[in-house]
């Protein structure tokens, strides 16, 4: 039940640690540690997006369809410091999904993301061992303070 | 036609989308991801949009009306297809998106269906847009599209 990991055309990472989006001085926000980061769903558009984002920031990031996927990913050694696993996924959920990742022993962050917000999908993903819940799009909102807290 | 009148042109159309509530700020920040190393990321992205939602609504489409409806496959569908649409910045796509998901909550079939109509709609009259959009960009040659012109 595997699903191949997604390598989305990395975008070009302006240098510069200049806070927000701004890219009219030339300099984009971007992380100072070597940060990683696996986007979990099953949607090609929102993989590719959230994907994007992160690596616009200097977060190597990569990308699998389901939950099955990720959790084979964590078990053959892959280390994340940021996990972004949508709640709807196909066969394994987002929250079995974040169970199954802390149970490993993973450290990372685990964010949880969904289409439609839910307290009782919250509780289900916080209650599996998630960080903290939303719900989409992914935006640099929730992400620069995300990558400065792992920057840290 | 003048390139800088293409790329004020370009502009003028993305901030009537937005003033008009077709496209929100999400659709901007896609457009920030678009640099010299990815100069059709956001079109891509769009393009990607359209033909995975195609599927998404004919199997929404299907769900509807055969026989008994099948309301956890409805929300399924619904909740993809809502999550791609406000990733891209969809905003009426995305608010009928959500007004569907109420009538499917409560097991609703008419409202479904009625919703369904608008949902439809509003994907058709953006599919459009956007394609008109992506046109004028192209002739407005690179950065028709750069981000951080328009707020």
């Amino acid at each position: 039940m595997g699903a191949a990991v997604d390598h989305v055309t990395p975008m070009g990472m302006s240098g510069g640690s200049a806070e927000g989006n701004d890219k009219s001085e030339g300099q984009r926000f971007s992380c100072k540690s070597k940060l990683t980061a696996l986007v979990v769903d099953n949607g090609g558009v929102c993989r590719a997006i959230q994907t994007a984002l992160l690596r616009s920031y200097g977060v190597e990031t990569e990308a699998v369809e389901t939950g099955e996927a990720a959790v084979e990913l964590i078990a053959s050694g892959a280390t994340f410091s940021l996990i972004i696993i949508e709640m709807l996924l196909p066969f394994m959920n987002g929250p079995g999904t974040a169970k199954q990742i802390r149970a490993m022993g993973a450290q990372s962050k685990i964010l949880g993301i969904t289409a439609f917000f839910d307290r009782r999908d919250r509780q289900e993903f916080l209650a599996a061992g998630a960080d903290d819940f939303i719900e989409k799009p992914l935006s640099p909102e929730i992400v620069i303070p995300i990558i400065r807290e792992l920057d840290n | 036609m003048d390139r800088n009148h293409l790329k004020r042109q370009v502009d003028f159309m993305k901030r009537s989308f937005l003033d008009q509530g077709y496209l929100d700020e999400q659709f901007i920040q896609l457009e920030e991801l678009q640099d010299d190393d990815n100069p059709n990321f956001v079109e891509e992205i769009v393009t990607l949009f359209f033909n995975d939602s195609a599927r998404l609504l004919q199997n929404i489409e299907q769900a509807l009306v055969s026989g008994p409806i099948d309301f956890p496959s409805l929300d399924n569908y619904m909740h993809q297809f809502k999550g791609s649409s406000s990733s891209i910045g969809a905003k009426r796509v995305k608010n009928e998106c959500t007004r569907f998901k109420e009538y499917c909550t409560a097991g609703n079939a008419e409202g479904c269906l009625r919703t369904f109509v608008q949902v439809k709609q509003e994907h058709a009259i953006l599919k459009t847009k956007l394609e008109t959009y992506f046109q004028l960009a192209k002739q407005a040659g690179p950065s028709g599209t750069s981000g951080g012109q328009i707020r």
